[in-house]
């Protein structure tokens, strides 16, 4: 049988942006809150 | 302690892929195709493991209604959601050139897929109860009919699959595996079991936040 | 409870005028969706009565806690002195006997549409009828009572049930096929078990966590 690795880069490639994904959104969210804890900073 | 989980899971990856696509052998039959279950079968073990995490966060929940043990309940219920998404998806993503096709009704495959949507549904409930303290309870009691149900799910849908006469044992068991096999599913799943405690920890941190930034 | 229920039902009927012509609707639908081939039909039948049966339990117990909505009483639930699974069991009574009369209803519509012969599976059909019905009436009271006051439960309570229908599904319908193909029950009676498990592990979890979700 041949080997397919299009189909291992595909599923690892898929893991890595799940993953990463969930770990982007974990950060963004973080961030969000942190930022609506700090005082607004004036607009210049 | 999530930051220290973070590199110690780092780590375990590229341990994990060094063991994955270095140590084990190339498979006879499927050829290097088969190198994706280095990553699917760890997924679905540390995602139920996630799952069994979830479910006690959700009885010590019940028992002791404290906070921590809810945010726990949620951040592991969903973290093992994710987790069971890629084996899912990964799953597919083999079965297509071994197989010949993305998704076949066998009994794994669609119990698994029940599993996923239970939970799925977990996350929903949790979504659509605004009020903290009875989304808590609520989804805790779900979760427990979840998990208690799993084992239901896995036994209709393996007797469904298996025709005629029931099955003496709970699986047939798997035949012994080269030790290099053996030892890249252990890395693999240590690694990802590491990523999993990660996320969970780090999940259940920004919980804590949110409630303290809507207190 | 139970008793309040049924004279709630049996003055206005609305519920189970609406589920019967709804199972009728499914049964023409079902004619329709799969053609005239009558053998197709027959393979499937068993599938096709439980999935009536299921969805028209679903539209009826995801309406358990209408009357309480509606009415503003869903307080005075939570207010009732005592143990709350009282409660839990009246609903779930109301329920499994509207689903019952239901089902009964419809298998007759089935059998005269589809021109099943039941002969000597009826007393095992009853059964099986019987522990599917509770398992799902069991889940569906506690999901109902869940999902009661959310925004969007006419979503939430069929995405929450019907993945933890599966087992009941896959039972019922491999029991009904045996029944209906004159086959001895010895040869479902794992599946059998698994209803009678399902049974009670759904009966159980529903008497011991009404009083959690009745809290508030």
């Amino acid at each position: 049988m041949p080997d397919n690795w299009t189909f291992v880069a595909a599923a690892y490639g898929l893991a890595a942006v799940v993953f990463g994904g969930y770990w982007r959104w974990l950060a963004r969210k973080e961030r969000d809150l942190a930022a609506l804890r700090l005082p607004r900073p004036s607009r210049p | 302690m999530s930051t220290a989980l973070g590199w110690l899971a780092a780590v375990g990856l590229a341990a994990g892929l060094v063991m994955g696509f270095g140590v084990a052998p190339r498979e006879v039959t499927q050829g290097n195709v088969q190198r994706i279950m280095y990553l699917h079968v760890p997924a679905v073990w540390v995602a139920y493991l996630a799952f069994a995490v979830g479910v006690a966060g959700s009885i010590a929940y019940l028992a002791g209604r404290r906070p921590g043990a809810d945010r726990l309940a949620h951040a592991a219920c969903e973290v093992g959601t994710v987790f069971l998404g890629v084996n899912i998806a990964t799953g597919a993503i083999w079965g297509k050139p071994t197989w010949g096709t993305w998704w076949t009704w066998d009994a794994r495959l669609t119990s698994v897929a029940v599993v996923f949507v239970m939970f799925v549904a977990y996350l929903l409930l949790r979504q659509a109860i605004e009020d903290r303290e009875r989304a808590a309870r609520y989804a805790a009691v779900l979760s427990i009919v979840a998990a208690l149900n799993i084992p239901l799910v896995h036994f209709s849908v393996y007797w469904w699959r298996t025709l005629h006469q029931p099955p003496s044992l709970l699986k047939p068991g798997s035949s012994t595996m080269p030790p290099e096999i053996v030892a890249a599913l252990l890395v693999n799943f240590a690694a990802l079991a590491l990523l999993g405690a990660y996320f969970v920890t780090r999940r259940a941190r920004l919980l804590a936040a949110e409630e303290e930034a809507l207190a | 409870m139970a008793w309040k229920d049924l004279l709630v039902e049996r003055r206005s009927k609305e519920t189970l005028n609406a589920l019967l012509f709804f199972s009728l609707a499914l049964l023409f639908v079902f004619q329709f969706a799969l053609g005239p081939d009558r053998e197709r039909l027959a393979a499937v039948l068993p599938g096709l009565l439980w999935l009536g049966f299921i969805l028209s339990g679903v539209l009826g117990l995801g309406r358990s806690f209408l009357v309480e909505r509606e009415n503003d009483c869903w307080e005075g639930l939570l207010l009732t002195p005592g143990d709350k699974s009282a409660i839990y069991l009246g609903k779930l009574a109301g329920s499994l006997a509207l689903m019952l009369v239901v089902e009964a209803l419809v298998l007759a519509l089935f059998v005269l549409f589809f021109n099943v012969d039941l002969g000597p599976a009826l007393p095992g059909l009853a059964l099986v009828i019987v522990l599917g019905t509770l398992g799902v009436a069991a889940v569906g009271t506690l999901f109902a009572a869940m999902t009661a006051q959310v925004r969007a439960r006419e979503l939430l309570f069929p995405v929450l049930l019907l993945p933890v229908l599966v087992p009941v599904l896959l039972g019922t319908v491999q029991v009904t096929e045996a029944l209906l193909l004159r086959e001895s029950l010895a040869g479902v009676a794992h599946w059998l078990k698994l209803l009678v498990a399902a049974d009670v592990v759904y009966l159980t979890i529903g008497l011991l966590t009404f009083d959690v979700i009745l809290e508030g």
